[in-house]
């Protein structure tokens, strides 16, 4: 049995249902993130567990336990905010203390558990500082703190790192990783932004309009994904148009030129098909078993940091390629044709009806992601 | 650029000039008690005579009564529609104008027409007049509570507070009204100043009110009301220096705390 299970959860809004017959089982101790587009139903679901909103149908359980009855008060489950939400009229000590506070636990028990939480988030120093004196980052931090000092018997974050600028992100995130990994505490993450979840998560659930599409471990969601939603959603993915030539073979033709797949289609010969192919996957040398090779005109590179990212069209075909940014890397020229080369493996074939869906989705990812 | 600026100073001393020469003529004018010198004879016989004392005295304790009264009605209905009907919101703002439009001696002749026979006689007691006061400054209350509300996360705090297990009590009590503080403080001053000079209930109703006190002042003498005039005026504004204050040392507090931990 599952330390927190939520079995058949629906809840709408008005006529709008946001929560569609979820399911969902979370481990002692496993980290899980909720990921996917605004609107598909991840914070409601959260906000369900921590006790704010009702489900219309279905059961939560948290360690075996119907918490319907209980208000959010009663659930002992620790809750971060993306606006943080810190009491203002109170210093950090204050803040990180409040829920032991109102508990009644004895004063010197309080400060001893206020002291060992501000060296857990390093902030020792800050004990008597007011919210409005701290940077976001270390809001969060105390917010971060002020949840987990009653110990609770899970942790729910909503979207803690929305409203830090990059860099805070990635370094508290990992922050957050690591005292999870220490408290051992499960923990539920909701999240917009993929690299966040699976950089952090033990599993990631990828959601859309109310239902989970995929539960896996973060290698599992980028590497296999179930649905095309989940393959546009994580990570960047070219979406290639190309007739078939030969379906027994694999043979396509792309903007004009030969390519195959690496299995047989499930396409008449003719027929129009859409195969897609991650960024990562291209190389501008040939390597082991990149048999496939693209000829396109560089339109603009992108630096991204450690990878350099090369947009190229090929006839109606745009499509990105990412080269690690080594020193050695002899990088083309706008304008300037090049040969992208890439495995049959790494193409999958997608059914023309997924083509909408998938660049629907590869423009609502990159929209949350500014 | 310069010239705008220029020009908003103009306006700016425009506005100080027709706000502060009646004030400066009226002060002027309250130091004339005795022919011939400037003197304070004026302020001695208002704080001489007895029923000045008394008539402030009895106005203050109403402004109390209302606005301990005020305060419980307003501020709880405040924070329950901020936070589970946002759409009573706009009905109750409707109600903050109606003291505004409905004149006050409409309010008066309502009060007594209603309370003057059974099943409540309440023309002789002053919990009407109390009434009529709470609607007169519910518009105020109203108005620095929700802005107070709107200045804070109230739904945050909340959350957070009742996720840490916080009951109702403790949510208002340890995390709601102590962010309201400015607000409150603003309220209560406002609801101070109006009910202490208010005329036209305590008139209607018959009350020994201070605002009664000061129109029969003003009837009958020529120098006094001007003193009172000012004396008024002094209060209002020690009102408002003291929620500036007050709400100036809580930041002192805050900013005493930081004790220069370096930047992280």
């Amino acid at each position: 049995m599952a330390f927190l299970e939520l079995h058949d959860i629906v809840k709408s809004f008005g006529k709008n249902t946001v929560v569609k017959r979820l399911c969902l089982n979370v481990e002692k101790g496993e980290f899980i993130s909720l990921l996917g587009g605004s609107g598909c139903g991840k914070t409601t679901t959260l906000r369900m567990i921590a006790g704010f909103e009702t489900p219309d149908e279905g059961t939560i359980l948290v360690d075996g336990k119907d918490v319907a009855p209980l208000a959010p008060n009663k659930r002992k489950l620790g809750m971060v905010f993306q606006n943080y939400a810190l009491f203002p009229n109170m210093n950090v000590r204050k803040n990180i203390g409040f829920g032991l506070s109102i508990a009644g636990a004895p004063k010197a028990d309080i400060e001893k558990r206020v002291d060992e939480m501000l060296e857990v988030i390093h902030m020792e120093d800050f004990g008597l500082r007011y919210p409005h004196q701290l940077s976001g980052g270390q809001q969060q931090r105390v917010a971060l703190a002020r949840a987990l000092a009653p110990q609770p018997e899970a942790l729910l974050l909503d979207e803690p790192l929305s409203a830090l600028d990059a860099k805070i992100r990635v370094k508290l995130r990992d922050d957050i990783r690591a005292i999870q990994r220490r408290l051992g505490i499960t923990t539920i993450y909701v999240t917009h932004d993929q690299e966040e979840a699976l950089s952090i998560s033990d599993r990631v659930a990828v959601m859309r309009e109310g239902v989970i599409e995929q539960i896996g471990t973060p290698f599992e969601i980028y590497n296999k994904p179930a649905t095309p939603y989940v393959s546009s959603f994580i990570g960047t993915l070219n979406v290639l148009v190309a007739k078939v030539i030969d379906p027994a073979t694999g043979d396509l033709e792309v903007s004009g030129q030969r390519i195959r797949a690496g299995a047989a289609l499930e396409a008449s010969a003719g027929s129009e098909l859409v195969v897609a192919v991650r960024p990562e996957a291209f190389f501008l040398e040939p390597g082991n078993g990149d048999t496939n090779s693209l000829v396109a005109t560089v339109e603009n590179i992108k630096f991204l940091g450690s990878v350099v990212r090369l947009v190229a069209r090929a006839g109606q075909n745009v499509v990105s390629a990412d080269s690690f940014n080594t020193p050695s890397l002899a990088l083309p020229r706008i304008g300037e044709d090049v040969k992208l080369w890439f495995a049959p493996e790494s193409c999958s074939p997608l059914a023309t009806a997924a083509r909408a869906e998938i660049v629907a989705a590869s423009e609502e990812g990159t929209q949350e992601k500014h | 650029m310069k010239k705008r600026a220029g020009l908003s100073w103009l306006w700016f001393a425009i506005g100080i000039i027709y706000f502060f020469l009646p004030l400066v003529a009226t002060f002027l004018f309250s130091l004339r008690g005795k022919k011939g010198v400037l003197s304070f004879v004026a302020y001695q016989h208002v704080f001489a005579d007895p029923l000045f004392l008394k008539s402030f005295g009895f106005s203050l304790e109403m402004a109390i009564l209302t606005v301990l009264v005020g305060l419980a009605l307003i501020v709880p209905t405040a924070i329950w529609a901020h936070l589970k009907v946002p759409k009573a919101r706009a009905v109750i703002e409707f109600f903050a104008l109606l003291p505004f439009v409905i004149p006050p001696i409409i309010l008066a002749f309502g009060l007594i027409r209603s309370y003057s026979s059974g099943p409540f006689s309440l023309v002789t007691s002053p919990v009407l007049l109390v009434a009529g006061y709470v609607i007169i400054a519910f518009p105020y209350i109203y108005r620095s509570v929700d802005a107070g509300l709107r200045a804070m996360d109230l739904r945050g705090l909340t959350e957070a507070a009742q996720s840490l297990g916080a009951s109702w009590g403790t949510l208002l009590f340890r995390v709601v009204l102590p962010n309201l503080r400015t607000a409150l403080l603003s309220a209560v001053f406002l609801t101070l100043a109006i009910v202490i000079g208010e005329l036209t209930l305590a008139v209607l109703l018959a009350w020994p009110a201070f605002g009664p006190y000061m129109a029969l002042m003003g009837r009958n003498l020529a120098y006094e009301p001007a003193a009172l005039a000012i004396l008024s005026f002094a209060m209002t504004w020690g009102a408002i220096a003291l929620i500036q204050l007050l709400t100036r040392s809580g930041k002192d507090k805050e900013k005493g705390a930081n004790l220069g931990a370096g930047a992280h």
